[in-house]
C-alpha cells in the first residue's frame, strides 16, 4: 500500500463523514462548519490530484469567501435550534431517500461497470501544471473568463438589490 | 468482491466513486432539509462532488480543460450563493423564518 | 330566354324574397315587405306562364322541359341529380302555386299591415312557395322529399306564426309531429321504390312500371305505394293523419288560404298523381287509396256540419275535398284528381281569403253564431263568396261541379270503382252542400248577430281584388275540362285538360264504354242532391232559425259526436300519446338517469380526479419538483443503463 492510497483513504474518509454531517446535523451552524471540513478535503484531494491551482482556490473561494458569506447570514438570523430540520411526511420522505439510494447506487454502478476494478493509469503532469493553466485561461477560455467577470458582477448588483428590499413576495409597503 | 487490489491501488474509479457518494449526499440534503441555507449548503456540496471529479478526469486524461471547468464552477457557485443567500434574506425579512416552504408562496 | 334561366329565376326568386325578407325581419313596413315579397312570386308566375307557354307550343308527345342542374348525390348505385321538370302536371301545378301565391301575397299585403311580424311572414311565405316548387318541379323523388320537408316546416312556422298563444304554437307541433309520421312513411316508400328499381327519377320509374298489376298485399310496389300513401295522408290531411289541419287554422288566414288549401296539403295528391303508373299497378293499395278518400271526405264533411268557427268549417271541407282527389286517383282517374285539386285551389282559396276577409272586418271573430246579415256590409266579400259556394257544391257551370262530378262518375263507372265509393262521394257531397248553406247562412244571410260595438265593413281594395280574381276563376276554372256528354251539346268543346294530361296519365285498364243516358243520369243525382240540401239548410238556417237548435238538443248524442270530431283526438291522446308519453317518461327515469347519466358523470368525475391528482403534483413546493427531477434522473438513468 502506497502513501498516496493511505491518503486518499484518510482524506475520503473525513470528507464523506463531513458531507454526511453538514445533512445530517440539526444546527445550521455545525453544518457549516462541516461544510468547511469538507471543502478542505476535497481540496486536499485536489492536491492529491496534483491540482495546486485549483486546490488553492478551492481553499481562498469556498473555505474563505463562500462560506464566510454563510456563516455571516447564518448569524444574521440567530438562528440555533431548529425544531424541524427535516421536511415532514412519511411517504414523501420514504420515496425521497428511496430516490437519493438509488441515485447513487446507479451511479456507482455505472461507474463501476464501466471500469471495474481496474485503474486507469494517470499521464504524468508534464512541467508546471498552473503555468499551462494560466495559459490556457488568458489564451483559449478567455471570453469565459470576462464573462464570468461581468457575471459576478451582475450578480453582485442584483444581490445587493434583493437584500434591500422590503422582502416577501407580496410586498406592497 | 473488491480485491486487495482495489484498496491499495488508487485510480480513478476511486475518485469517481467518492464524487458520486457526495454528489448523493447533496441531494439528499436538497430533498430532506427545510432550512435554506442549508439547503444551498448541500447545492454546494453537490458543485463541489462534480468538480472533484473533472479534476480527477483531468488528471487522469492529461487535459488541462478539466480544470478550466472547475473553475468556472467555483465562480458560478460563488455567484448561484450569493444571489440564493439574498433571496434567503429576503424570505427572513417577510417571515422572520429562513423554512423553505415558503418559497411556495412563489406559485401565485 | 333558355328553360336553365327561365326555370332558375322560377325557383330562385321566391327564395331570395325569402332571403330579403329574412334579413330584414325586425322591420315593421309591411307595404314594403310585402312588395318584395308579392314581387319575387310575380316574377316566378311569370316564369312559370312562359314555360307553361311554351309547353304548349311543343308537340304533344314530346312535351317536356327537363333541366339538370348538376350531380347532387352520386354514391355506389345511387345517382341523383338536381334536375327539374316541368310537363303537363308540373306545368298546372306551378301555375296554381304561383298564380294562387301571388294573389294570396297581395292579399297579406292588406290583411297583415298592422302585425308586428309582417316581415318575417312574408319571409316565411316565400320560402314555402320556394319549396313548393321544389317539391312540384323535382325530377325525382328525394327533391320532392325536399321540397315535402321544406314546405312541412313553413307549414310548422306559419300555423305557430302568433306563437306567443300557447294554443297557437301547440297547433303548429301538432301539425308538424303529426307530417312527421307520414314523412317517415314516405322515406320508408322511397327505400323500398330504390330497392326494388334502384333508382329514384320520376321518369325512369315511370318508365320501368310494369304494365301487369302485381296482386297480393307484400309484393315491393304494393308496399311502396302504401308507404307513399301513408306519407300523402300525413300531408294532405287524410284519416288517420287528417287532424292536424283544423288545428292548423291557428295560423293567419291568408296562410291557411295558400298552404292548408290552395297547395301544400295537395302534394300528397300531386305526388300519386305523378307517380300514377305505379299506383295503377297496385290495384290493393288503389283501392285503400279510394276508400280512405271517400271515407275521409264523409267523415269531414260530417264534421263540417256543426262546426262554429268559420275557419274550421273551412278546413273541415278542405280535409272533405282532399278526400275527393283521393278518391279520384284511387278509382284511377287521375286526370280528375287533378282537374278537382285546381278548382279546389281556386274556389277554396277564394272562401278562404273571403273569410279573412270577414275575420279582419269582424276584428278577428271568428265564430260564426256571433256574425249573419253581413251581406248588407260586405258586398263584393258576399259575391264572391257566392261563386265559391256555388262552386263547392257543385252547381254547374262553376267549376267544382265539373271536377266533382267527373270524380263521382269514375268512382262508379271505372272498373277499380264500387257503388260503396259512389255512395259515400255523393253523401259527402250532400253533406258539404249542407255546411256550406250553412256557413252562408249564419255569415252573410239572415239576422245581424254581430255584438254591437263591431261595426262590420267592406275590406280594401287590396283584399277584394285577390277575391274578384278568384272568384272568376272558381266560375270558369272548370271549363276547360268539360266532359264529351256535355260538351257535344255546347258546340262541341272538347275536353281539354284530358287531352293535355293523356301523355303522362296511363289510362284505366278496361274502362268500358259508358251509356251516355247513365251519365247524364249520375249528373243530375248529384246536382239534385246538393240542391235539395243545400234549400233545406237555407230553410232551416234562413227562414226558421231556432229549428236546428230544437234538432241539435233532440238529437244532442250525435251533435256531441259531431261536435267533438268523432273523439279522434281523445282517442289519439288515450291511445298513443299518452301512453308514448309515459313509456319515454319511464325511460327517462329509469335508463336515462340510472345508466346514461351516471356513465357520463363516473367521465366527468374520473377527469376530475385526475386533473385534481395533477393539481396536487403541482403544490408550489420546491422540494417535490426537486424530487420529481430526482426521480426523472433515476428513470433516465436506468433507462440508460438497462438499454
Amino acid at each position: 500500500m502506497t502513501a498516496d492510497a493511505v491518503l486518499f483513504w484518510i482524506l475520503a474518509a473525513i470528507t464523506l463523514a463531513a458531507a454526511l454531517t453538514v445533512v445530517l446535523v440539526t444546527n445550521p451552524v455545525y453544518s457549516a462548519l462541516s461544510l468547511v471540513m469538507t471543502m478542505v478535503g476535497i481540496s486536499a484531494l485536489f492536491v492529491t490530484l496534483n491540482a495546486y491551482f485549483i486546490a488553492g482556490v478551492q481553499l481562498i473561494v469556498y473555505a474563505g469567501a463562500v462560506m464566510v458569506l454563510f456563516v455571516m447570514v447564518l448569524m444574521l438570523f440567530d438562528l440555533k435550534h431548529e425544531l424541524q430540520a427535516f421536511t415532514q411526511g412519511k411517504v414523501s420522505g420514504a420515496i425521497k431517500i428511496g430516490v437519493v439510494g438509488m441515485l447513487s447506487g446507479l451511479i456507482v454502478g455505472a461507474i463501476l461497470m464501466s471500469s471495474g476494478t481496474s485503474t486507469v493509469p494517470a499521464v504524468a503532469a508534464e512541467g508546471d501544471q498552473t503555468k499551462a493553466l494560466g495559459k490556457i485561461l488568458f489564451s483559449q477560455y478567455l471570453f469565459g473568463f470576462e464573462a464570468l467577470g461581468v457575471l459576478l458582477l451582475v450578480v453582485a448588483v442584483g444581490a445587493v438589490a434583493l437584500s434591500r428590499s422590503k422582502g416577501g413576495t407580496h410586498a406592497k409597503h | 468482491m473488491p480485491s486487495i487490489d482495489f484498496v491499495t491501488q488508487v485510480g480513478l474509479t476511486h475518485y469517481l466513486v467518492l464524487s458520486a457518494l457526495i454528489f448523493s449526499v447533496g441531494v439528499a440534503g436538497v430533498l430532506l432539509r427545510k432550512n435554506a441555507i442549508v439547503l444551498l449548503m448541500s447545492v454546494e456540496l453537490m458543485l463541489n462532488s462534480v468538480n472533484l471529479t473533472f479534476v480527477a478526469f483531468s488528471k487522469y486524461s492529461g487535459k488541462l480543460e478539466g480544470n478550466i471547468m472547475v473553475f468556472f464552477v467555483m465562480t458560478i457557485a460563488a455567484a448561484e450563493a450569493a444571489v440564493g443567500l439574498a433571496l434567503v434574506v429576503s424570505i427572513f425579512k417577510r417571515f422572520k423564518e429562513v423554512n423553505i416552504r415558503f418559497f411556495e408562496h412563489l406559485k401565485g | 330566354m333558355s328553360h336553365e334561366i327561365l326555370l332558375s329565376i322560377l325557383i330562385l326568386s321566391p327564395f331570395v324574397g325569402f332571403l330579403i325578407n329574412g334579413f330584414r325581419y325586425k322591420k315593421h313596413s309591411g307595404n314594403l315587405a310585402g312588395g318584395i315579397a308579392s314581387g319575387a312570386v310575380f316574377i316566378s308566375f311569370i316564369c312559370a306562364v312562359i314555360l307553361v307557354a311554351d309547353l304548349v307550343g311543343m308537340p304533344a308527345e314530346s312535351r317536356k322541359i327537363a333541366v339538370t342542374f348538376f350531380d347532387w348525390i352520386a354514391v355506389a348505385n345511387l345517382s341523383v341529380k338536381a334536375g327539374f321538370v316541368v310537363d303537363q302536371i308540373s306545368g298546372i301545378m306551378i301555375l296554381i302555386i304561383t298564380g294562387v301565391g301571388t294573389l294570396i301575397h297581395l292579399f297579406s299585403i292588406s290583411y297583415m299591415h298592422h302585425d308586428k311580424g309582417v316581415a318575417k311572414y312574408f319571409s316565411y311565405l316565400n320560402l314555402f312557395l320556394f319549396n313548393m316548387l321544389l317539391l312540384v318541379l323535382g325530377e325525382n323523388l328525394l327533391i320532392m322529399f325536399v321540397g315535402w320537408e321544406g314546405v312541412g316546416l313553413c307549414s310548422y312556422l306559419l300555423i305557430g306564426f302568433w306563437f306567443s298563444d300557447k294554443e297557437k304554437a301547440a297547433a303548429g307541433m301538432k301539425a308538424f309531429i303529426t307530417n312527421r309520421i307520414g314523412d317517415a312513411a314516405f322515406l320508408l316508400g322511397m327505400f323500398v321504390l330504390f330497392l326494388t328499381f334502384g333508382t329514384l327519377s320520376f321518369s325512369e320509374l315511370v318508365s320501368m312500371a310494369p304494365s301487369v298489376p302485381e296482386l297480393g298485399w307484400a309484393g315491393p310496389l304494393t308496399l311502396a305505394t302504401l308507404f307513399l300513401f301513408v306519407g300523402a295522408t300525413g300531408k294532405s290531411a287524410q284519416i288517420p293523419l287528417y287532424v292536424w289541419l283544423p288545428d292548423a287554422m291557428a295560423g293567419p288566414t291568408p296562410v291557411s288560404a295558400l298552404i292548408h288549401a290552395a297547395t301544400m296539403v295537395t302534394a300528397g295528391v300531386y305526388m300519386i298523381v305523378r307517380l300514377n303508373p305505379l299506383f295503377l299497378a297496385a290495384p290493393n293499395t288503389l283501392m285503400i287509396v279510394a276508400s280512405v278518400g271517400a271515407l275521409t271526405a264523409v267523415m269531414a264533411a260530417s264534421i263540417g256540419l256543426v262546426q262554429n268557427d268559420i275557419k274550421k268549417v273551412l278546413a273541415y271541407s278542405t280535409v272533405s275535398q282532399l278526400g275527393y282527389m283521393f278518391l279520384a286517383c284511387g278509382v284511377g282517374a287521375f286526370g280528375a284528381a287533378m282537374f278537382h285539386l285546381m278548382t279546389h285551389a281556386f274556389f277554396k282559396a277564394l272562401m278562404f281569403l273571403g273569410s279573412g276577409s270577414v275575420i279582419h272586418s269582424m276584428h278577428e271573430e271568428q265564430d260564426i253564431r256571433k256574425m249573419g246579415g253581413l251581406r248588407k256590409y260586405m258586398p263584393i266579400t258576399h259575391f264572391t263568396f257566392v261563386l265559391g259556394w256555388l262552386a263547392i257544391i257543385g252547381m254547374p257551370p262553376f267549376a267544382g261541379f265539373f271536377s266533382k262530378d267527373e270524380i263521382l262518375w269514375m268512382a262508379f263507372h271505372s272498373p277499380l270503382g264500387h257503388t260503396g265509393l259512389w255512395v259515400c262521394g255523393a253523401l259527402g257531397a250532400t253533406l258539404t252542400a249542407f255546411y256550406m248553406t250553412r256557413l252562408m247562412a249564419l255569415t252573410f244571410w239572415g239576422k245581424s248577430r254581430v255584438d254591437h260595438k263591431i261595426h262590420p265593413h267592406e275590406s280594401p281594395a287590396l283584399m277584394t281584388g285577390p277575391l274578384i280574381v278568384l272568384g272568376v276563376l272558381s266560375v270558369i276554372g272548370g271549363w276547360y275540362g268539360i266532359p264529351h256528354v256535355i260538351g257535344q251539346y255546347v258546340g262541341h268543346l272538347p275536353n281539354l285538360l284530358e287531352g293535355w294530361l293523356e301523355p303522362v296519365i296511363r289510362a284505366v285498364p278496361n274502362l268500358a264504354h259508358a251509356d251516355e243516358s247513365t251519365e247524364w243520369a249520375f249528373m243530375g243525382i248529384s246536382v239534385a242532391l246538393a240542391g235539395i240540401s243545400a234549400s233545406v239548410a237555407y230553410h232551416l238556417y234562413v227562414r226558421s232559425p231556432e229549428t236546428p237548435k230544437v234538432m241539435a238538443k233532440k238529437m244532442s248524442v250525435a251533435h256531441d259526436i259531431l261536435l267533438n270530431k268523432y273523439y279522434v283526438d281523445e282517442f289519439y291522446f288515450g291511445s298513443i300519446i299518452n301512453p308514448l308519453v309515459s313509456v319515454s317518461k319511464n325511460i327517462w327515469y329509469y335508463i336515462d338517469v340510472n345508466f346514461i347519466d351516471k356513465t357520463t358523470y363516473l367521465i366527468t368525475d374520473l377527469v376530475k380526479g385526475a386533473g385534481l391528482f395533477a393539481k396536487s403534483l403541482q403544490n408550489g413546493n420546491i422540494q417535490q419538483y426537486a424530487m420529481y427531477i430526482a426521480i426523472g434522473v433515476v428513470a433516465s438513468l436506468t433507462f440508460i443503463l438497462m438499454r
